[in-house]
């Protein structure tokens, strides 16, 4: 038994994978915790404290080389360690290692995966997942170890750590050169409100008619001390949002106290996307949108008339 | 001139399923569709072939009543199309068909430029295919491109990752996956379907097949996921929407 390896972009999603894998180790799964990480990624000291027992440390990519390209050492040394479960946050970059890992391994991916639970009994690991958008859900169980499976970051709690401990550190051979170069990264401009961290987050959608209409929508957010979100046409189609403002199963997974969809028909793959919200509303003039079945309180209107109505009742009922 | 493989498949449109009082999938009543974002890999190589030459050859592996997706394909503007078609092909995982299609691919097709993939099925959205089917080839993938370019041998590609948007090239030939923003997909009219009836398609079975892949997972349980709401309604009148925000704070959730 040859343990848990993890992979991640961003310390705090390194965090969430360790909890997880700690938790399958204390339920039996057996072997150590191993961390991935590489100069630039989430650093090994955190890794230690966060309980990993190992960290398997990369070497500097060469100019131009893109993440990716550290998919061959890190199979090389998968296929001589054979750990039993591989843990790759679902960022974009993740998502596609942990595919070149799987096929080179011959093994199993489970993307999206949103539980995990080793059955000591039957000795099986049980993965959960969504499928058609999030209107069902799956157990699957591998037949073959390894077996790996890609994480949406926010799924698990992080662990609290512990300063004092710390992990060896291996390091590996760098890559071969990979044939893919980055000619050039525009990073993103940083933008203020954290979507999943807040309490009340106010999703807009494709019933507003122009970008302009949106501040209806932040207002509201920040009467109420919220955050605004929108669904996937807003961000990906108009390009009004930024895309990590998008709430769903290709964005973000939020779990606030309360969420309100405004113009928001309520399409599957959005709903998976707001599955862990306390109390969920909707704001919507068409009354059969799906919406209305996976909401607590619904408002059946049109948005232009409901917005300068709720937002006039907000304030002069504002607690003192 | 660019040889242009599209890979697509047929799925149901997940819109129509329904959940039983019991809790269980209920699909009697769904239609099917090309999956979203593959309807994307085959405008983008309809696309780049109006643009530049060359050809498109639409791919797919599923069960024997997926024609109707072939034919689909054929109307957005793909020449041939290769059915790889048996009735135990409806529930794949991605590891199978990245292994079917990269046979196909190799031993039909041999020589072509670039593959074109949606970046995951609406049905079962495993994100992999495209990746393990390059990793099968043995040549570069570009994954989550929202914008693309064929360039003396060499693919120049936008990815969008989480920190930004990092331009990349690979030399030809590669695997694309491509996100839904790279283009809007035509919908084809009547003489679309019309000369699509008269494209050629290759139907290839189990058979004829040299890989015989086997499934990484087993299925535990598959139900219908539920959503526990309360479904109360509310007016647009101002009286409503003060009860809407009294309910509200009785819950807790407003200050
Ligand atoms: C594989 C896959 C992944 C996807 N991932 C995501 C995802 O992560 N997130 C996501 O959001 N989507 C995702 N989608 C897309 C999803 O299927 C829907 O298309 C999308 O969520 C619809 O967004 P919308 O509700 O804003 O727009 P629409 O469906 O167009 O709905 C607009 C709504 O606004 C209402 N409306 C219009 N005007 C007014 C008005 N004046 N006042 C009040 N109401 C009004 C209409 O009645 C309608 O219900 C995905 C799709 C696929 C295939």
């Amino acid at each position: 038994m040859a343990g848990i390896w993890i992979f991640a972009e961003k310390t705090e999603q390194a965090l969430e994978l360790l909890q997880a894998g700690q938790l399958l180790l204390a339920a039996g799964m057996g072997g150590e915790l191993i961390a991935v990480t590489w100069p630039g990624g989430p650093r090994p000291e955190d890794l230690g404290a966060a309980g990993a027992a190992e960290v398997l440390l990369l070497p500097p990519l060469a100019d131009h080389q893109p993440l990716e390209s550290y998919g061959p050492s890190i199979l090389e040394e998968a296929r001589k360690v054979q750990p039993n479960l591989l843990l790759f946050s679902s960022t974009a970059r993740g998502k596609d290692l942990a595919s070149r890992i799987a096929e080179g391994l011959n093994a199993g991916l489970c993307s999206g995966c949103n539980a995990l639970h080793w059955n000591s009994e039957s000795g099986t690991l049980e993965m959960e997942r969504l499928l058609y958008g999030g209107a069902a859900v799956q157990r699957i169980a591998p037949f073959t170890f390894p077996v790996l499976a890609t994480v949406p970051p926010g799924t698990f709690r992080r662990g609290t750590g512990n300063p004092d401990r710390e992990a060896t550190i291996r390091h590996l051979p760098a890559p071969p050169v990979s044939p893919v170069s980055v000619l050039e990264h525009k990073p993103k401009e940083r933008k203020g409100q954290d979507v999943m961290a807040a309490k009340i987050v106010v999703c807009a959608g494709r019933g507003f008619e122009k970008p302009e209409d949106l501040a209806f929508a932040r207002n509201l957010a920040d009467t109420l001390g919220g955050a605004l979100a929108c669904t996937r046409p807003l961000s990906e189609e108009m390009h009004w949002l930024p895309e990590d403002l998008c709430i769903g199963l290709s964005g973000i997974q939020v779990k606030p106290d309360l969420y309100i969809g405004i113009g928001v028909s309520g399409q599957v793959q959005h709903l998976t996307g707001i599955r862990g919200a306390k109390i969920v509303c909707a704001i919507n003039r068409d009354e059969q949108a799906p919406i209305f079945a996976a909401a607590d309180l619904g408002i059946v209107g049109d948005l232009y008339a409901v917005l300068p109505r709720l937002l006039q009742a907000l304030n002069e009922t504002a607690a003192p | 001139m660019p040889v242009l493989v599209a890979c697509f498949k047929w799925v149901v449109d997940e819109a129509y399923i329904r959940r039983t009082s019991a809790g269980e999938l209920d699909l009697s009543s769904v239609s099917y569709k090309i999956s979203d974002y593959d309807r994307n890999a085959l405008e983008e190589a309809a696309r780049m072939k109006e643009a530049s030459g060359g050809s498109v050859l639409a791919v797919t592996v599923g069960v024997p009543e997926s024609t109707k997706g072939v034919k689909d394909a054929l109307s957005r503007g793909a020449d041939q199309a290769f059915f790889i078609a048996d009735p135990s092909f409806g529930m794949l995982g991605a590891s199978e068909t990245a292994a079917i299609l990269a046979e196909v691919i190799r031993t039909r097709i041999g020589n072509f430029d670039l593959v074109l993939c949606g970046e995951g099925s609406s049905d079962l959205y495993n994100q992999q295919v495209g990746i393990r089917l390059a990793e099968r080839l043995g040549i570069p993938c570009l994954s989550f491109v929202q914008k693309l370019e064929l360039e003396e041998g060499r693919v120049v590609a936008e990815r969008r990752l989480e920190d930004g948007i990092e331009r990349v090239s690979a030399p030809l030939p590669a695997v694309v996956t491509v996100l839904p923003d790279i283009n809007i997909p035509r919908i084809p009219g009547v003489k679309d379907t019309l000369s699509a009836s008269r494209k050629p398609v290759v139907t290839i079975g189990k058979d004829d097949l040299a890989v015989a892949p086997d499934a990484h997972f087993r299925t535990i349980s598959l139900a219908a996921s539920r959503l526990d709401r309360q479904c109360e309604r509310f007016g647009a009148d101002e009286t409503d929407i003060r009860r809407f925000i009294g309910a509200l704070r009785q819950k807790g959730v407003l200050r």
